[in-house]
């Protein structure tokens, strides 16, 4: 199997699994090689957000372990384990717990444990496994390829060619000779790899911008002291938000249990929000229709609650706009009942793009539209008479004509005395297995002058209602 | 799309019906790219069934497709409407379409000067019309407003105009009045917001300055509302004082094409189907309608319907009326064109062969002389002569070739080089009387030098007089399959797999066969959709280029013949006809063609005159040396034109070319043509006497028994050349003059290949009456099929031949030179610099390295000790090294450079390019190792050092004291060669490896060339080129090792076992058994192929160095060393 990925307009292979690369594919191939060497290849079309996704939750993962997680470049991840190993057992017990834990969830994993951050990516990438001490580095280092340093290619090049092809010929260099041709950057890597010096990782998750926390002495288990705690971080949390003129659309309330265990709700709101009493009354809402109720176990001995997702309040001014204030009602309706029936429960009408006028529109998540965006298409002029019922039937009711001018619809007789059209729709050609006769749409009023939108389509004419002016 | 016969009877009746009742005068065809969706050709006949009285073709801005509609008409047997040439104007400045009609030659002049002038100012490919432009140039035009269905000009077009009404903001403007007589000026209201009110004085200003040629076009869309806009345009009108013209403003020509027409759409907009919605027709209305339908859509204002005849009937412009003119020649005074040519030719003769010219020339130039009066197309004769004579005086090589250049008159005058002497010359055989067509003469120039021709022709006949023809490019299955894919929402993938199981671009279907080949199932509906619309979609033109070389010549202005418009290049013009065009209204066009081989042979001939004293041209080289022909019967062919491929290679010792008239059949015999029609063997068997040589015959009672021997005796009974086909066709198969020609046009486009089965029948069918075996006649028309659009006449043949000979003959005895030469010419031919030089280091040519102290930018030769030339490669043949620093390097170099600083310092050359030189090793002659050079090199301070820094420039950097690096091992060195030049002089890659090869038992390319025919063989090499030619299945690969090449030959079935082995292997591993034909052509036929590649790796420890790939289907030219492939995962 194989990935591949668009590059300069060609498909390439951006990824092989080891089945593929024992064929002789290899990364950066254009498919269609690929393609001409093994036809019954399987292809998978490259997914950066889904792999980002995925990435990124090994990353959250491994929060477990420390809070100093870094992602180092698409594939690696750098975790500062000072302090935390004898959490689990010490540095060769955590390593294999991390690798074995991932290989488990069906992850091809590799480790190192090393005391500066280079050393351990190379030795991860050449030496599965390994632990070095700090300050042993230099030892571990010594036999590796030059690539082991990850420099940048023309870099690496230049060592290459010059016959330095280990990182023991590249350190037995001069100091002042490597700076003089490769630059200052390339000696801090190699003195990083070495032991020599150490940088700090950045971790990944800047803790989000804006969060509370309470420590507790004793692990809490009342409801009551839970609430209330959320609610003073909640207050504490929405002045900060004040301050820097910032709403969340998401917030998100941490439980840390004495025991390790972690427990997280998250709300979403549709406009930025940083009303404490709104925010208070989601979550409780949230915990209130939880499904699996908040354990508390032996108690939690850590409450957070961070703005995962914050934006820029636009209105500051109080709106004198009635409307306005209507929308922002509506738009709380919304998030409250989303939360309490979910997201997929609240629906709102969106226009599509169609010809087909029951496919111009489909009900979609009202939380995941702008309700303000919404634009719906003008089918006429403003003197013009409407051209789409202002009733559509779901689906579109049988009628007959018993004599020209008479229309038989539920039952009742009606006689047509004027009528416009056709306006011929067809209908959409790919979307049926054999093709069907478009429709002829006519504006039609009785002689009560009540207005119907009837079509016949077919060779034998078949009549139908769609829908109703008035 | 062909009707049935119950169709074609109601037709008949509806035109009875309504015999000139309506005229559609809104036709777009898809000349209006990715608009319309039918062929001028499917509308034209449409219209011929439906009895419209006449069609009116209007494309967006353009008269590309108007020719096409001509000659579809011409081609229609019964009724004809009659063709109403015009053009939908859009504009960019928010006016409504204009369907714009000449009435006469003048009109159409000026429409042709509208379009001109909207194309001068847009962007290739666009038209910028504002109303001015059109008020300036409307006389003799009519005009018809389409208020509705407006098409939009696109965003960039938008912007165009924003600009300049950011300028006139505001004002309302007098129009400045063109014409002489014009009787007031006019203001024209440009408010935004009164549509109304702006088509009022719109109608207002068109009425005034074009009375009577005014009418307010409208459409019946089926939009629901049709009746009351109806009603309410008829109050416009009225008041206006405009008449209504009835139009179905037509997109194509039945309503099933309305999903091809949702694809292009779709195409347009880069949007797929599903997401199209309102970007689409609301329904299918939009085709061309019956006479009875428009009446029933119009009953409410048949007024309008007849108006559509009364508006035909105003014109009378036909594109009969473009009398072509040729351009004024230099003709001295009192002298007219026939007798300068009669004087030019004999001069020319006396120059040729001294005073006493040969009989059978005199006689030759006396009947051509004679012809071309009668045909009157001496001028044509005299501007070829010029063109040349032009490039002659600046020592440009040229060489003429097509149909009328294998004529004595094209000898004398100097436009070829091939001696009518030495080759019956067939000249009249072209020149038909019947067609009165102008000959076709094509002249090859060097291809570095092709631009100076040009640019002089444009000054020579000026801009209004001379223009490039177009090339209209249109859907092949590749790009067809790709767009309708992205249309139906395929994802990429599937789209390139589909695209890619198309071999070649020319053929004409995708079959099922091709899907399944691409693992798709050809039943799956959305597939098999994708593939449908893709079918109708291959032939759709989809944009106008510039054609490569022909140009158009006129008298008369050109811009009033058709429009012209910029290219991408500055300074060039093209015209919106191509060729096919130009031949249908029997205009006169040059190609002016570029051919790499040619500034190759002039580069040697300069390189010879310089080091060797002996001056030398096209003419002059010595003629059938026998040598030369040994040397080619030996198949050492690499790098002679044409015959360098290895097909050609294979042939050259199985045909044995002794004399001249060998090589035109060796030039001829290698192509689609005789090879589909399955020509070749029996040529060959009768050459070398296993097969007598005899010509069919038809039956007694049809004709006489030896008519194909004046036909085929060159060719001893097998027709190889494309004339020859045609006059099989004429001989055999009794096809009218007439016939033929259709014959030879559906031959010349691959886009007729529809049109070519319909000549099967006739070919096959008259022959086999006439008593011809079946099989003989099919296979003859098989060949003329093959043909499609690699024709290869006897006279490009004859023309191509005399540079074979000629190429062979510098690289016989000057092989320096020629090596050099085509290093220098480069990119062209077939192979890449690393077998040019090989080749010619096996001709005992000493090739030496790049070196700071001895190279140019080209490839040069050096005088050795003992008086033999070698050469000294340049750094041009290094990667990504700049011309400009090659010169500067020259210039700074004086008595050499002795080390690295000094070549520093002289050249202050960026550092970058330091390094490049550095890595290409081109220090040798100042004697430090690669790598110490390099590691030198990476000390010298960066470019873009401060100020402060720059003197460090002038000062000697100070020593260093460091440590020995180590040694760069040999095969390193090898490998890093390749990267930067491509090749290496060191060693082959294969030499590492021979001990580990050798072992195994493994055979050089050498020892498999020599070995016993049918002995069991194992070989080993670097793959230089896969070839899988046709749909055989067959392929062919070479492989090189340090001691030559080896042929493999790879059976189908065995392709499949061992596909990803021959397609990805770099260095590859055949087992198989020799087969020795019995001329010396030693084959490797595999039986089992590995992929060894990986032993590459052992040439650089353990750096994974992508050895030179030479691996690419078919052309090695562009074969390129993989840069640093740094993949470890």
């Amino acid at each position: 199997m194989v990935i591949v990925a668009k590059v300069d307009n060609a498909l390439r292979l951006s990824a092989v699994d080891r089945k593929a690369t024992a064929l002789g594919l290899t990364i950066g191939q254009p498919l269609a090689n690929a393609r001409a060497m093994l036809p019954a290849l399987k292809v998978v079309a490259a997914n950066d957000p889904a792999d980002l996704k995925l990435l990124t939750q090994i990353a959250d993962w491994c929060d477990y372990f420390t809070p100093l997680v870094a992602l180092d470049g698409p594939r690696h991840r750098l975790l500062d384990v000072t302090g935390v190993s004898h959490l689990f057992g010490g540095e060769k017990p955590m390593l294999d717990l991390i690798r074995n834990s991932l290989q488990a969830q069906g992850f091809a994993a590799r480790g190192a444990m090393a005391g500066t951050a280079v050393a351990a990516r190379a030795l991860a990438r050449y030496s599965d496994g390994t632990i070095v001490d700090s300050g042993e580095e230099e030892q571990a280092m010594r036999s590796l390829p030059v690539e082991a340093l990850n420099l940048d290619v023309t870099t690496t090049h230049a060592l290459r060619r010059a016959g330095l092809k280990t990182v023991k010929q590249v350190a037995s260099r001069k100091r002042s000779e490597l700076v003089a041709r490769l630059g200052a950057t390339m000696l801090d890597i190699l003195d990083e790899a070495l032991g020599n010096t150490a940088k700090p990782i950045s971790p990944r998750k800047p803790p989000p911008d804006y969060w509370q926390e309470q420590n507790f002495p004793e692990p809490v288990a009342t409801e009551e002291v839970i609430q209330a705690a959320l609610k003073s971080l909640t207050i504490a949390l929405a002045k900060i938000l004040e301050r820097n003129g910032q709403g969340a659309r998401c917030l998100e309330a941490v439980f840390f249990r004495a025991d390790g265990v972690v427990r997280r709700i998250t709300i979403e709101m549709g406009a930025p929000t940083r009303d404490p009493a709104i925010i208070g009354r989601l979550f409780h809402e949230k915990l209130d229709t939880l499904a699996d109720p908040l354990d508390p176990g032996f108690g939690f001995d850590l409450i957070r609650v961070c703005a995962v997702h914050v934006e820029r309040v636009v209105s500051e001014i109080i709106d004198l706009n009635a409307y306005e204030n209507k929308r922002a009602e509506i738009n709380f309706l919304i998030d409250r009942l989303a939360t309490r029936f979910g997201t997929h429960r609240i629906l709102v009408f969106q226009p599509y793009d169609a010809h087909i006028p029951e496919q111009a529109w489909a009900a979609v998540p009202a939380q995941h539209v702008q309700l303000s965006k919404l634009s719906w298409r003008k089918t006429r002029k403003e003197k013009d008479a409407p051209r789409r019922p202002l009733r559509l039937f779901a689906r579109p009711q049988r009628i007959d004509f018993t004599m020209t001018q008479h229309l038989l619809w539920r039952k009742v007789q009606r006689v047509v005395v004027q009528s416009e059209g056709p306006e011929r729709i067809a209908m959409e050609w790919w979307r049926h297995e054999t093709p069907q006769s478009a429709r002829d749409y006519f504006r039609v009023e009785d002689c009560e002058g009540r207005r119907y939108w009837l079509y016949q389509q077919g060779k034998l004419p078949e009549w139908f209602m769609h829908g109703i002016f008035a | 799309m062909a009707l049935s016969a119950g169709k074609a009877a109601r037709v008949v009746y509806a035109r009875d019906f309504c015999m000139s009742g309506y005229a559609e005068i809104a036709v777009t065809t898809n000349y209006s790219f990715l608009r319309g969706a039918s062929h001028p050709r499917e509308l034209i006949e449409t219209a011929a069934q439906l009895g419209h009285a006449a069609i009116g073709i209007a494309d967006r801005n353009t008269l590309a497709g108007v020719v096409r509609a001509y000659a579809a008409l011409q081609e229609i047997k019964g009724y004809r409407p009659k063709l109403l040439v015009g053009a939908r104007l859009v504009f960019v400045d928010g006016t409504p379409n204009i369907l714009a009609y000449p009435t006469d030659r003048t009109a159409y002049g000026n429409l042709c000067r509208l379009l001109s002038a909207g194309k001068q100012r847009a962007p290739k490919g666009e038209c910028y019309l504002t109303l001015d432009d059109l008020l300036k140039w409307q006389e003799g035009l009519l005009l018809v407003v389409l208020p509705q269905n407006n098409e939009e000009q696109k965003e960039s077009d938008a912007n165009f105009w924003n600009k300049r009404m950011a300028e006139e903001e505001g004002r309302d403007i007098t129009l400045s009045i063109f014409e002489k007589n014009a009787p007031c000026s006019v203001t024209f209201s440009r408010g935004k917001d009164d549509p109304k009110g702006r088509m009022r004085s719109l109608f207002t200003t068109l009425r005034i300055l074009a009375p009577m040629r005014v009418w307010l076009g409208i459409s019946m869309p089926h939009h629901g509302d049709d009746q009351r806009r109806l009603r309410a345009w008829q109050d416009i009108a009225r008041d206006a004082d405009v008449p209504l013209l009835a139009t179905n403003d037509v997109l194509y020509h039945c309503a099933e094409r309305r999903e091809l027409h949702d694809v292009v759409t779709c195409i347009r907009k880069h949007v797929t189907l599903k997401e199209a919605g309102y970007l689409l027709e609301a329904n299918a209305e939009r085709h061309l309608k019956s006479c009875d339908e428009i009446m029933a859509l119009f009953r409410e204002a048949p007024e309008a319907i007849a108006e559509t005849i009364l508006f035909a009937d105003r014109i009378t412009f036909s594109l009969d009326q473009l009398k072509y003119n040729y351009p004024d020649e230099p003709i001295p005074k009192g002298k007219t064109a026939e007798q300068h040519l009669h004087d030019l030719a004999w001069q020319g003769a006396a120059r040729r062969y001294g005073s006493v010219i040969p009989d059978k020339v005199h006689a030759a130039l006396e009947k051509e002389l004679a012809l071309i009066i009668k045909m009157e197309i001496a001028p044509y004769f005299l501007t070829v002569h010029d063109i040349v004579s032009f490039a002659k005086s600046q020592n440009i090589l040229c060489q003429g070739r097509g149909s009328a250049a294998n004529s004595a008159v094209c000898y004398v005058l100097g436009i070829t080089a091939v001696d009518p002497m030495q080759i019956d010359l067939l000249f009249e055989r072209f020149i038909s009387e019947e067609r009165r067509e102008p000959p076709d003469i094509d002249v090859d120039f060097e291809h570095e030098r092709r631009e100076e021709v040009i640019q002089n022709i444009y000054q020579r006949y000026g801009r209004h007089h001379a223009a490039l023809a177009a090339t209209v490019i249109c859907y092949r299955p590749r790009s067809a399959i790709r767009e309708a894919g992205k249309v139906f929402g395929l994802t990429d993938d599937v789209t390139a797999n589909l695209s890619s199981s198309v071999w070649g671009s020319w053929g004409s279907q995708l079959k099922d066969s091709q899907v399944r080949q691409g693992r798709l199932d050809p039943a799956n509906l959305l597939v098999a959709r994708a593939v449908k619309a893709a079918n109708e979609l291959i032939g759709f033109p989809r944009h106008l280029s510039q054609h490569v070389g022909g140009f158009v010549l006129t008298q008369d202005r050109l811009d009033e013949c058709v429009p012209v418009g910029p290219a991408t290049m500055k300074d060039r013009f093209f015209i919106e006809w191509d060729k096919d065009d130009i031949d249908t209204l029997r205009m006169m066009k040059v190609d002016v063609l570029a051919l790499g081989m040619l500034t190759c042979i002039r580069k040697a001939f300069d390189l010879i005159r310089a080091h060797e004293g002996k001056s030398f041209d096209l003419a002059t080289v010595p003629r059938e040396d026998p040598a030369v022909y040994e040397m080619l019967q030996k198949a050492d062919a690499i790098g002679v034109f044409q015959v360098e491929s290895r097909a050609q290679m294979n042939m050259l010792p199985r045909l044995k070319p002794a004399v001249f008239y060998d090589l035109v059949i060796e030039v001829a015999l290698v192509r689609p043509g005789p090879i589909q029609g399955d020509m070749v063997h029996p040529y060959l068997r009768r050459r070398s006497g296993i097969e007598p040589v005899e010509y069919p015959s038809p039956a007694p009672e049809h004709g006489a028994a030896d008519e194909l021997f004046n036909v085929l005796s060159k060719t001893k009974g097998v027709p190889l050349f494309q004339e020859q086909a045609m006059k099989l066709a004429i001989v055999a198969a009794e096809f009218t003059p007439g016939e033929a020609n259709g014959l030879r046009r559906a031959m010349a486009t691959f886009r007729n290949v529809g049109t070519i089965n319909n000549f099967k029948g006739k070919f096959v069918g008259r022959m086999v009456a006439r008593g011809y075996k079946q099989d003989f006649a099919e296979r003859c028309f098989k060949q003329i099929e093959g043909f499609g659009s690699y024709g290869f006449p006897e006279s490009h043949a004859a023309s191509f031949a005399h540079l074979v000979y000629i190429s062979a003959w510098i690289k016989k005895y000057h092989p320096a030179a020629f090596a050099c030469a085509l290093l220098n010419s480069q990119p062209m031919g077939f192979y890449a610099p690393a077998e040019i030089v090989r080749d010619a280091r096996e001709h005992d040519v000493e090739a030496r390295h790049v070196d700071v102290n001895y190279s140019n930018w080209d490839n040069t030769l050096e005088l050795r000790t003992d008086g033999a030339l070698a050469l000294r490669l340049g750094f041009r043949q290094v990667n990504g090294f700049r011309e400009g620093w090659a010169t500067t390097l020259a210039t700074c170099r004086s008595n050499g450079f002795d080390t690295v600083n000094v070549v520093a310092r002289r050249t202050k050359l960026p550092k970058r390019a330091l390094i490049i030189l550095a890595e290409a090793d081109s220090f040798q002659s100042i004697s430090m190792d690669r790598r110490e050079i390099l590691w030198a090199v990476r000390r010298i301070p960066d470019d873009d050092a401060l100020p402060l820094f720059a003197a460090q420039y002038v000062e000697e950097q100070p020593d260093e004291e460091i440590a020995q690096l180590p040694v760069m091992p040999l095969s390193e060195h090898v490998l890093a060669d390749y990267q930067m030049l491509r090749l290496s002089l060191k060693a082959h890659l294969m030499f590492f490896l021979r001990d580990l090869f050798l072992n195994e038992g493994v055979m050089s390319c050498a020892q498999i060339n020599t070995a016993r025919n049918g002995s069991k063989a194992k070989c080993a090499g670097i793959v230089l080129t896969r070839q899988m030619p046709g749909d055989a299945g067959v392929v062919f690969a070479t492989l090189s090792d340090e001691e030559g090449v080896a042929n493999v030959v790879v059976w189908p079935k065995l392709v499949e076992t061992f596909r990803r082995e021959i397609m990805g292997a770099r260095l590859m591993l055949v087992e198989g058994k020799v087969q020795r034909g019995s001329e010396g052509v030693v084959h490797l036929v595999a039986e089992r192929i590995f992929d060894r590649s990986y032993e590459l790796q052992r040439l650089s420890e353990d750096e994974r160095q992508t050895p030179p790939s030479l691996a690419r289907q078919s052309h090695p030219r562009d074969v390129r060393a993989v840069p640093k492939s740094r993949d470890f995962h």
